[in-house]
Parts: C-alpha cells; sequence; structure tokens
C-alpha cells in the first residue's frame, strides 16, 4: 500500500509538471492553429535563464518566475510580429517548419553562449517530506505542482472573465467571426503567443532544479508536450489539467509496478496512450477545441 | 456599369422611381471593381443603391460574386475601382472594426458564424466587443432577447449545442448588437431546412417592421429571398443585369426562367 502511495504522489508531482509544461504548446495549438516544434527551446532558455540568475544573482528559481515569464513574453511577442504572423495563414506545415527553424537555431545559439555543458540548477526547497516511514513528498516537484496549479487558475480566469481572455476565445473558435464582430486578430495572436512564450518559460525556470539544464533538452519536451495536447484536447484548460495528471500517474506506476521497465522506458507509455488516444478519440480525452484549420474557412 | 445590354434587359423589369431614390441612400456601392487576386477582379462593375428601412436581395448565381460583394463593401478584400458610400460618407476600403464603428454595417456571414463553445449569452456580448459599456452591453442583451425570446430561454446554453435555426437566429441576434444602421445577410437560408428557412425569412421581415431595419441579402434561394424583399439586383459574372422592385423580378419572364424556376 505504501509503495501504491508512493507512485501515486510521485505521479501526481510529475503531472504538475508535465501540466505547466504543456499550456503553453497546448493554446498556442489551439488558438493559432500552429504546432510550435521549438516549444522545448523555449522551456530551455527558461531554463538557462534561470540558471544564470541563481549563477550570478543566487536567485532560487521558484523566486525568478516572474522575470522570466516577462522576458520570454516580450520575446514571443517579437517573435510573433516579425515571423510567426507571415505564416500564419499558410498551411500548417509552413509554420511547422518555420517553429522547427527557430528551434535549431535556439539550440546552437545556447550552445554558443553557454557551452554543451550539463548543468544543475539548485533550490532551497529541495530534499522531500516524510509522511511516514515509507511514504515522502518530493518538496521541489510538490512547489512545481502548486506554481502550475496557480498559472491553471489565473489562466483560467483569464481567458473566461476578463474582455483579452474572451477575445482570445472567439478567435480560437471563430476566426472570421471574430474578426467580423471587430476583434483585432494579429493582436489576439501575438498577446496569445507572447502569454504562451511567458508560461513555457516559467516551465523552464520551475524544472530546471529537476532536469539537467542542457542546449539540447528541448525536442523530448517538445514531444512530450504533442503527446499530452493531442491526448487531452487542443487548448482545453481543464483538459490539459487531465492529461498531465493522467500520463504522470501511469509513468509514475509503470515505473513501480512494470518489472523492469524503469523509467526511462516508462515514457514510452505517453506515446502508446498518445496513438491510442488519436485511434480512439481525436477530439481529446476531455474535450477542448477542433483544430483551427477545420473550422476556420 | 453593365453597358446597353444590362440597361435594355433591365428596362423589362423596369426600374420605378421611388420617392426613395431622390433622398440618400444609405449604402450606395458605386461601379465597384474587386476581387482576390490582382488582375483577377470578380466584381467588374457593380452598382447597388440600399435605402434607409429597406430590404434589398442580390440574386445570381453560384461563382456570380454575390459575396464578393459584400467581403468588399466590409472591406475584407480591397476595391480596386469604383466607391463604397454609407450615408455619403466614402467608406471604400475601410477594414471591418471601422465598417462597424464609423458606418454601423454589420454582418452575417454564410458559414456557421456562431462562437460555438461559448453560451447564448457571450456571443451576444462579443457583438458589442468594441464597447466597453457594460451597461449598455446589458441593455443591447435585453433588447435582442426581447426580439428573439428564444434567445433568452437558450442564454446559457453552449451556442453550438443549439439547432441550424437557432444559431442563425443568434447570429442575427449578435448581429443587432451594435445596434447597425444596415445588415448584410450573405444567404440567411443557407444549410437550413425550408420551414426553418422561412422563419428566417419572417423574423427578417419582422424585424424591418418593428424596427426598421435595413438589409441588404444575398441568396441563392432566389424566390423566398426576392418575396422578403423590397427591391432586388441579379448579379451575373460579376455585373449586376437587372435590378428593380421585388415583384417586378419575381414576375419577369427572363429572370423567372434563369433563377426561379420557370
Amino acid at each position: 500500500m505504501s509503495t501504491f502511495s508512493q507512485a501515486l504522489i510521485n505521479g501526481i508531482a510529475l503531472g504538475g509538471m508535465y501540466l505547466i509544461l504543456v499550456l503553453g504548446f497546448s493554446i498556442i495549438w489551439g488558438v493559432m492553429g500552429v504546432i510550435n516544434l521549438a516549444h522545448g527551446e523555449f522551456v530551455m532558455v527558461g531554463a538557462y535563464l534561470a540558471w544564470v540568475a541563481n549563477e550570478w544573482l543566487g536567485s532560487d528559481p521558484f523566486l525568478v518566475v516572474l522575470p522570466v515569464f516577462f522576458i520570454l513574453a516580450a520575446f514571443g511577442f517579437v517573435l510573433q510580429r516579425i515571423l510567426v504572423n507571415r505564416v500564419i495563414d499558410r498551411p500548417h506545415l509552413v509554420s511547422l517548419l518555420v517553429m522547427f527553424g527557430v528551434s535549431i537555431i535556439l539550440q546552437n545559439a545556447m550552445k554558443l553562449i553557454f557551452s554543451a555543458d550539463f548543468r544543475r540548477n539548485d533550490t532551497v526547497l529541495d530534499g522531500a517530506w516524510s509522511l511516514s516511514e515509507r511514504v515522502s513528498i518530493p518538496v521541489t516537484k510538490f512547489m512545481v505542482l502548486l506554481v502550475a496549479l496557480a498559472v491553471l487558475v489565473a489562466l483560467h480566469q483569464f481567458l473566461q472573465r476578463t474582455r483579452t481572455g474572451k477575445s482570445i476565445r472567439a478567435a480560437a473558435q471563430n476566426r472570421e467571426a471574430a474578426r467580423i464582430v471587430g476583434i483585432d486578430i494579429n493582436k489576439v495572436y501575438a498577446i496569445t503567443f507572447a502569454l504562451c512564450l511567458g508560461m513555457t518559460g516559467v516551465a523552464g525556470a520551475l524544472i530546471s532544479p529537476i532536469l539537467s539544464v542542457q542546449p539540447f533538452q528541448g525536442p523530448p519536451l517538445t514531444l512530450k508536450a504533442f503527446a499530452i495536447t493531442a491526448m487531452s484536447g487542443l487548448g482545453s484548460v481543464k483538459g490539459a489539467l487531465g492529461g498531465a495528471m493522467v500520463l504522470g500517474i501511469i509513468e509514475a506506476m509503470l515505473a513501480l509496478y512494470v518489472d523492469k521497465i524503469g523509467t526511462n522506458l516508462a515514457v514510452v507509455a505517453s506515446f502508446v496512450i498518445l496513438v491510442a488516444a488519436l485511434v480512439l478519440r481525436p477530439q481529446g480525452l476531455f474535450g477542448g477545441l477542433r483544430p483551427v484549420d477545420a473550422t476556420a474557412s | 456599369m453593365t453597358t446597353g445590354n444590362g440597361q435594355q434587359r433591365s428596362g423589362t423589369a423596369q426600374v420605378i422611381t421611388r420617392t426613395s431614390d431622390r433622398v440618400r441612400p444609405l449604402l450606395e456601392v458605386q461601379d465597384i471593381y474587386a476581387g482576390y487576386y490582382v488582375g483577377q477582379d470578380v466584381l467588374k462593375g457593380v452598382t447597388i443603391k440600399v435605402h434607409e428601412g429597406e430590404i434589398v436581395c442580390v440574386i445570381g448565381p453560384n461563382g456570380a460574386g454575390k459575396s464578393t460583394v459584400f467581403k468588399a463593401v466590409y472591406g475584407i478584400i480591397p476595391v480596386r475601382s469604383g466607391r463604397v458610400l454609407c450615408d455619403g460618407r466614402d467608406i471604400t476600403n475601410i477594414p471591418p472594426q471601422q465598417a462597424l464603428q464609423t458606418a454601423g454595417i454589420t454582418i452575417v456571414p454564410q458559414l456557421r458564424s456562431v462562437f460555438a463553445q461559448m453560451t447564448v449569452h457571450e456571443n451576444l456580448e462579443l457583438g458589442m466587443f468594441l464597447s466597453r459599456d457594460k451597461d449598455r452591453i446589458r441593455e443591447r442583451i435585453e433588447y435582442v432577447y426581447d426580439l428573439f425570446p428564444r434567445l433568452k430561454e437558450r442564454s446559457k446554453q453552449e451556442a453550438g449545442t443549439m439547432s441550424g435555426g437557432e444559431q442563425r437566429m443568434l447570429e442575427i441576434g449578435r448581429s443587432l448588437m451594435w445596434e447597425p444602421r444596415l445588415v448584410l445577410m450573405d444567404e440567411p437560408s443557407a444549410g437550413l431546412a425550408p420551414i426553418i428557412t422561412k422563419q428566417i425569412f419572417e423574423a427578417i421581415r419582422r424585424l424591418n417592421a418593428e424596427i426598421g431595419l435595413t438589409v441588404l441579402m444575398i441568396e441563392q434561394n432566389a424566390r423566398q429571398g426576392l418575396e422578403a424583399s423590397d427591391r432586388g439586383y441579379v448579379i451575373e459574372v460579376g455585373r449586376q443585369t437587372y435590378e428593380g422592385r421585388a415583384e417586378e423580378l419575381l414576375a419577369d419572364d427572363n429572370v423567372r426562367r434563369a433563377f426561379l424556376g420557370g
């Protein structure tokens, strides 16, 4: 029983990490119809920012969450205006390749600046809280979960209640109709891209004490975000929570109960689930938006 | 203009000069040329007038450029030559936001345009997206609910889960939120069952009678469209070939043969 509890706790903690990791990717895809292949690279940039802040200023990664958010958001706003905006109305493949290009540029730029050495970031929120002799809570991951949930709630409220949030949802659901009621689509896209990159940077800062920081850590994270998004429904905030938790718990359970599978092979689970989800419930386990190109004319 | 040919043929469906023709029309499309690609104009000289309080219907075969007229008026595609006037003011090539704000023109597009995963209430709210006056928005929503009690019943329902006819009502209701002077309706009957189509046309007539709504619509369903209208235009291959009062077009032999099934 205690091993089960431990696996469940690990799974939920892992789910928290996946949640913050997937939100930005899912919303950019759902709202703009852009599959952001450079997603993992923006996580990596956020992680490096947190690492640099720690090296130079001794700031804890949890303390630099807000500055990282704004730096990445500003970067996202500019990138959308000068690059993504030019390909947004083109077929999916064009934006896919553009973002792939961005990912290569970011990987190699960071390698030039920081070298390919693996870095590890430290946080004071470390160690484990023992609940009983054999069950404990990993503190860092638990804190990541809390921040992820806070971001989730804030994002949900923003999208549901504010005028800008409503315009983002409107543009995601029907581009043509949004234009008709006077919503400036380009502005909505710039805000969406900025917001999502901001959240993605925060994800990077948060996981910098958990995963090694290095220029080529991005692609596996992009794949993971892709799997969770496809599984949980495009641009669905609640779906992202469900998908992230389901995947986190399944991976933790597999690692525990399936002999010799190890945590690395447990990653395979996410792709098995992805394939199953695409075959059985292509609209996502938790609803969400249909792909933009299927609805917009 | 459509040269002698068009003039002559429209002569058969004689243009009656009504008193309203002498006052300035609310919308005046003057000999416009427009299209989606440079050098390939879909519209080659279209002239349309809509007076305040009128329902005007544009009919014509598929691909004649009916929808393109709307896109040009609303600023979605550029007008290369000719002018669009609203109340005498030049509104040629203004972007959609300005068409709404300065000219008070809204549009109900042909394809489903509700925000499917938002409630009826939120959909209506978004019709006033450009306004930040919350009291006014509430007031207008009540106004639309009065016109369409069905929408009030469905206020909390997700728009995408309603029937096609109800969604069309919602689209029309949303277009009224901004207190428009003119509503452009692109095939209000598209994709609806005949009985629902009838209801939609009745609703348009009722709005016209009750609040003096001015409507310029496009209809594939030429007979019902004209029956609900005061005047009509026929557009063929980017030019209008006939114009006249709706009942005259309905009675015209050429128009009947071509568009009304004999």
